[in-house]
């Protein structure tokens, strides 16, 4: 079996964020960084997959070169090696971002073998998207099935649950096929230091693919003003208690 | 000389010397085959402490009673050593003796002062055991030591026997009148049997030493050959120091803690073989204390029974793999409920190193096993990617101090005299902040040359090193050294114990060399130096020894010069190096206490108990948990760091001038 | 011009969209997905890039919902255009400029969009829907009828029940929150407890979920659920950015911190400082007297 996962770097952001001087990024020289949330999920059940199933995984990721640190976070997860589409640090808009993967994903399935599946995150936590996965199932002929909160392999196919208003909507597509998935999916494992340890040699493949101009391309970020939340205060402590109270009987809602 | 018993004594010899040494050799092997651990530098330090705590008993003087027991009988032995040989020979032939030894009255005195003193120590442990019967020895095996005493009364009883009956037939080399003792009881035998007695008493006090010499590697009463040599491979560095792990080495050849006996260290080995279960770790184990399942010393015996069962199938079968000590001989239950306070090594007289097992088990649960309770994953995840256990950005790390006018070092700036280290606590925690602000002001006002890193600021790592996970805090520490060696940083205060303990003890392993002092001792210093000028008023406080500072570093008497420029001391039972801890140690602040009753509580009735109306503390980890236990315990008393009393003495004389 | 809109039926955010989609024609002409075929997003793709074709369309809108960006990046997919997904403005031009959200709402991106059929959906609940002239519907049974076979392979093929008892924290009108403030699993009982007074839904933040305190479905926030209830009672959250873009739609935040800088606290309508430990079960005190 052979399972791609696809990931970006993204930074932690707390309560507040803080912009760069021009506007155009934010400001990163504090905040630690992670890969997407919904792709951390993919990740964790590409592992599972290959585990109970015999294979190989490999992920790919599309950023600068520090996104590496991304790249091993997933090999210490148990993902086989990477594919580093590296960037000089300059955005790609999400039709860019697919179509090199997408090129990444042919030329290694020429070299060793179709992918079962391919997992992207739903979204990713910055610039959210919501089309980089069905981008690449389009270009490589594959269904998509995508907000997957449950994924189980049926046969020549896969089992797919997706959240919906009053419960969970089935699909079941065969493989090969891209799945799209959320936080959520599976609670990922705890990387082992020995992981960690083994991610450090495991082979990184590096491409430098042209950057194409962007068709969706940001001007300026800004923080949106507050939604003029008056922050009152209703007191301290238990003796606050009555205030609530009254509050939530004049919401209509005791 | 009859053959006879010459042949028998050889014969008793022989067995004995046989199975002693083949048991002997085993407990060697098995020291052999653990891990390397460095422990044979400064041996001026390590002969010194056998000088001290092993003959000079200091640790198990800590408790007076027991403490002159167990010198007695321990000393005891030291003087009569030589009446085995003694022994020996005269058991072969009741006219010969050591020469010249034999024949000493001074010696002869030695050995019957030192055999009745031996005699009411162990009377007096029975009394103990069976009177007072401490807590402590719950879980010990009671038989066994009931067993080893009566060998030990055997001894001595069969040694006054002989000598006494020795005097009746004037076969004593010594003169009789050194030996008072055995004097007086010769001279009340009489009889045509003394002669027999005489043998009997010298034969079976010859086989209840040769029988004890065969029990002993058996026994917790091994001790006697092991503890001296456990107590010379002590630490010798600083308390608070953990090893660090190599991980430039090949994967396979990384030592990640301890999953089986056989990765303990030969140190650890020597640890479980020395342990006498007296409890006395037990007693004042704050997890024990409130119901946990930790016992620091049924911790030690499970580990050295896990050893002894499996340690020596492994030395017959090499591929013998023993099975994993979590949760075979220990649970995750007791390897979690450690407060890392370091009571139990304090108490503990034959030098056993409690946290260091901890740690190793830890370091395994975690690194390799990814086995820890669910909330502290958390806590280890954002130490890892935020740098902090808060998992808030290092951008906020400035917030606290807003409006003080503080100056924020930038790379590349001259280092100033004194580098404030402001740690996450006060940081991102509203009730720790306080102490930094209170601190900070009293550096401006006297003037100190200072200035913080700002978001430039790592977590020390602390968190994740006690937790077991030295890999993340390897990186850590590696990443603060290089900003405080690149930033020229020589001096650090700090308001927490525990940034205090790692900057100060662990840094220097990973090239970290600094002058690190807490702020409660710098802040000392400038009163002394008058640059600070409290005004005491009258109320009443007592302070609260956080376990790094006391315990590990031996900070204790400068938070108790702030305390004495501010308000009325008082102290708590358990203060100093006694001190109990605030139960936030070894992580577990950032773990839920899931049985017992908690740590904080305990501490805080003790504290209430004393009347006084302020609960002073110098570590934003007691700070949090001792407010904590004061709400929920409804206790009258306010806790406040030091440095924030401090600043309101100093407005105060401020504001009487 | 004639500008295409992707409809849900009886959806605010649908109407919110048109209110949008009416900046880049004067006739507006709607896709109405037909609840009663099994959702399969590519037919619903293919019949809107055919409406779109059909009538020429100036520019293609959909909600930002689940279903809206999911057709909209099939359509983008398949017709080789670029997808703004979830503006909260788009003014028509060349190049299109929008506005759209990032980091779930708590970041906004001003863009330039060069396409000649701009794709854009609209973030629910950040526009206000505006009454207009009349919809003309798209013919969609013809359309179907005349589908690719391959755009039927991704169907729902079944359905799953939610899991028994509690409140739907998507649809409740009271969300009772706990964050790491809270403490434990157990320390979620005086959160259950009053929101079983309130008959309200449990949520919690993520650091909670990562501890395995309380399952996924529980979570409120970027990658949870978002919520847009009467009350969101927020316990010992500090509220990062992740969980407040689960929170747009709330309509009072009351929040419950021993922190008063906590960024939740300086972004809720009402605040309580002081210790949820003591300050819920308070609450739920308060309520019983009411409601013996």
């Amino acid at each position: 079996m052979r399972i791609a996962v696809c990931i970006k770097r993204v930074p932690i952001t707390g309560g507040r964020i803080l912009l760069t001087e021009d506007g155009r990024a934010i400001d990163t020289r504090h905040l630690g960084f992670t890969m997407s949330p919904h792709e951390e999920c993919g990740v964790e059940e590409a592992v599972r997959l290959i585990e109970a199933n015999k294979g190989e995984s490999v992920v790919l990721t599309l950023g600068p070169a520090e996104s590496v640190e991304q790249l091993r976070d997933a090999m210490a997860l148990g993902i086989d090696r990477a594919i580093h589409l590296q960037t000089d640090g300059r955005e790609w808009d999400a039709e860019g971002t697919a179509a090199a993967l997408v090129e990444a994903i042919r030329a290694d399935e020429a070299a060793a073998g179709p992918f079962d599946l391919v997992f992207f995150g739903n979204e990713s936590a910055d610039s959210g998207g919501f089309q980089v996965g069905i981008r690449v199932a389009r270009a490589l002929g594959r269904p998509c099935v995508t907000g997957l909160k449950k994924v189980a392999l049926d046969g020549a196919g896969v089992r797919c649950e997706q959240d919906v208003e009053g419960g969970r909507d089935v699909y079941v597509v065969l493989l090969p096929a891209v799945l799209t998935v959320k936080e959520g999916l599976n609670l990922p494992r705890y990387p082992s230091v020995p992981g960690k340890m083994r991610a450090r040699s495991k082979p990184v493949a590096v491409t430098q693919p042209v950057r194409p101009e962007p068709r969706l391309e940001l001007v300026r970020l800004s923080v949106p003003a507050g939604q003029g939340r008056q922050a009152e205060s209703l007191g301290t402590g238990a003796a606050a208690a009555p205030a609530v109270v009254e509050l939530l009987r004049r919401a209509g809602v005791l | 000389m009859s053959l006879i018993p010459a042949f028998a004594l050889a014969a008793a010899l022989i067995a004995a010397g046989v199975l002693f040494t083949r048991r002997a050799v085993t407990l060697y092997r098995l020291v052999r085959m653990g891990k390397p651990a460095a422990r044979f530098g400064d041996v001026v330090r390590r002969v010194r402490a056998e000088a001290v705590v092993v003959v000079g008993q200091s640790k198990l003087l800590q408790r007076v009673v027991p403490g002159l027991m167990h010198a007695a009988i321990f000393w005891g032995f030291l003087v009569l050593f030589p009446t085995i040989l003694i022994a020996l020979i005269g058991a072969v032939d009741p006219h010969s003796t050591l020469p010249w030894l034999g024949a000493q009255g001074w010696y002869a005195l030695l050995v019957d002062v030192f055999a009745a003193l031996v005699l009411i120590g162990v009377i007096a442990a029975f009394v103990i055991r069976k009177v007072q019967r401490p807590v402590r020895f719950k879980g010990s095996h009671l038989g066994e030591a009931d067993l080893i005493l009566a060998l030990i009364a055997g001894i001595v009883v069969t040694l006054f026997t002989w000598h006494a009956s020795q005097i009746a037939l004037h076969l004593n080399d010594y003169p009789a009148s050194w030996a008072p003792i055995s004097n007086a009881l010769a001279s009340r035998m009489s009889g045509p049997a003394i002669p027999y007695v005489e043998r009997a008493a010298v034969w079976a006090h010859v086989l209840i030493i040769l029988s004890f010499l065969v029990y002993l590697p058996y026994s917790k009463h091994l001790h006697i050959a092991v503890a001296a040599i456990n107590v010379y491979f002590g630490r010798t560095r600083a308390r608070g120091r953990l090893e660090p792990i190599d991980f430039e080495k090949p994967e396979q050849e990384v030592r990640f803690g301890s999953a089986r006996v056989t990765d303990m260290t030969w140190k650890q080995m020597v640890d479980t073989m020395s342990c006498t279960e007296c409890g006395r770790c037990q007693d004042v184990c704050p997890a024990y204390a409130t119901g946990k399942a930790l016992s620091p010393k049924l911790l030690i015996m499970a580990m050295r029974d896990q050893l002894m069962e499996e340690g020596p199938k492994t030395l017959t079968d090499h591929s013998h793999v023993p099975p994993p000590i979590v949760p075979n001989a220990v649970t995750d239950d007791v390897v979690w409920d450690c407060v890392t306070c370091g009571a139990c090594v304090r108490e503990c007289p034959v030098g056993i190193e409690h946290i260091d097992h901890v740690i190793d088990l830890r370091r395994n649960l975690v690194m390799v096993e990814s086995r820890f309770p669910d909330e502290a994953g958390t806590m280890l995840r954002d130490v890892d990617r935020s740098s902090n256990p808060w998992g808030r950005p290092g951008s906020d790390r400035m917030q606290w101090a807003e409006g003080l006018g503080l100056r924020v070092l930038q790379p590349g700036e001259d280092a100033p005299d004194v580098l404030f280290w402001v740690g996450c606590a006060p940081a991102f925690d509203e009730r720790a902040r306080k102490a930094a602000v209170s601190t900070a002001k009293l550096m401006l006002e006297a003037g100190v040359d200072f200035a913080i890193l700002g978001p430039r600021e790592s977590c020390s790592g602390d968190p994740a090193r006690r937790m077991g996970d030295e890999y993340t805090y390897q990186r850590l520490a590696g990443e603060n050294v290089a900003t405080l060696n690149g930033a020229g940083v020589k001096k650090i205060v700090t308001t927490c114990p525990h940034c205090f303990n790692t900057i100060g003890n662990e840094y220097p392993d990973f090239g970290g060399r600094y002058e690190v002092v807490h702020h409660t001792d710098f802040l000392a210093g400038l009163v002394r130096d008058g640059k600070l000028n409290p005004a005491a008023d009258g109320r009443t406080i007592t302070y609260h020894d956080s376990c790094y500072l006391a315990r590990h570093n031996d900070v204790r008497s400068q938070p108790r010069e702030l305390v004495a420029a501010v308000g009325k001391a008082v102290e708590m039972p358990r203060n100093r190096e006694r001190t109990f801890c605030c139960g936030a140690g070894g992580a577990r602040m950032w773990m839920e206490e899931k049985r017992g009753t908690p740590i904080n509580h305990e501490r805080v009735r003790e504290a209430a108990a004393t009347g006084a109306d302020t609960l002073a503390v110098a570590c934003p980890f007691c700070t949090v948990m001792l407010d904590d236990g004061v709400r929920e315990t409804g206790a009258k008393m306010q806790v406040v760091d030091l440095a924030t009393l401090l600043h309101e003495a100093v407005e105060r004389r401020r504001g009487q001038a | 011009m004639n500008v295409v809109v992707l409809v849900e039926r009886d959806s605010e955010p649908s109407r919110q969209a048109m209110t949008v989609a009416r900046k880049f024609g004067d006739a507006l002409h709607g896709v109405t997905i037909d609840e009663a075929y099994p959702f399969a997003p590519d037919a619903w793709a293919a019949v809107l890039e055919q409406a779109a074709e059909v009538v020429g369309a100036s520019a293609v809108f959909a909600a930002g919902t689940e279903r809206g960006n999911e057709v909209m990046a099939r359509l983008a997919a398949r017709a080789g255009l670029p997808l703004a997904a979830n503006c909260t403005s788009a003014t028509p031009g060349d190049p299109v400029t929008v506005t759209r959200q990032r980091w779930g709402g708590s970041l906004l991106e001003e863009a330039r969009l060069r396409s000649p059929r701009p794709l854009i959906t609209v973030a629910p609940h950040t526009v206000a829907a505006e009454a207009g002239p009349e919809l003309v519907e798209v013919d969609v049974q013809l359309l179907l009828q005349r589908l690719d076979p391959a755009d039927q392979l991704v169907r729902v093929s079944g359905h799953v029940a939610p899991q028994a008892g509690g409140v739907s924290l998507a649809a409740a009108r009271v969300v009772v929150s706990g964050g790491r403030g809270v403490g434990s699993k157990e320390g979620f009982t005086i959160i259950e407890e009053l929101a079983g007074l309130l008959g309200a839904a449990v949520g919690c933040s993520r650091a909670v979920t990562s501890a395995g305190w309380r399952p996924h479905s529980d979570q409120v926030g970027q990658t949870g659920t978002k919520v847009a209830p009467e009350v969101y009672i927020a316990c010992g959250i500090s509220g990062a950015t992740q969980h407040m873009a689960g929170l747009k739609g709330a309509k009072r935040i009351i929040a419950i911190n021993s922190d008063a800088q906590a960024p939740l606290m300086l972004n809720a309508d009402y605040t309580v400082v002081g210790d949820l430990k003591e300050v819920v079960p308070a609450i739920s005190a308060e309520i019983r007297k009411l409601k013996p």
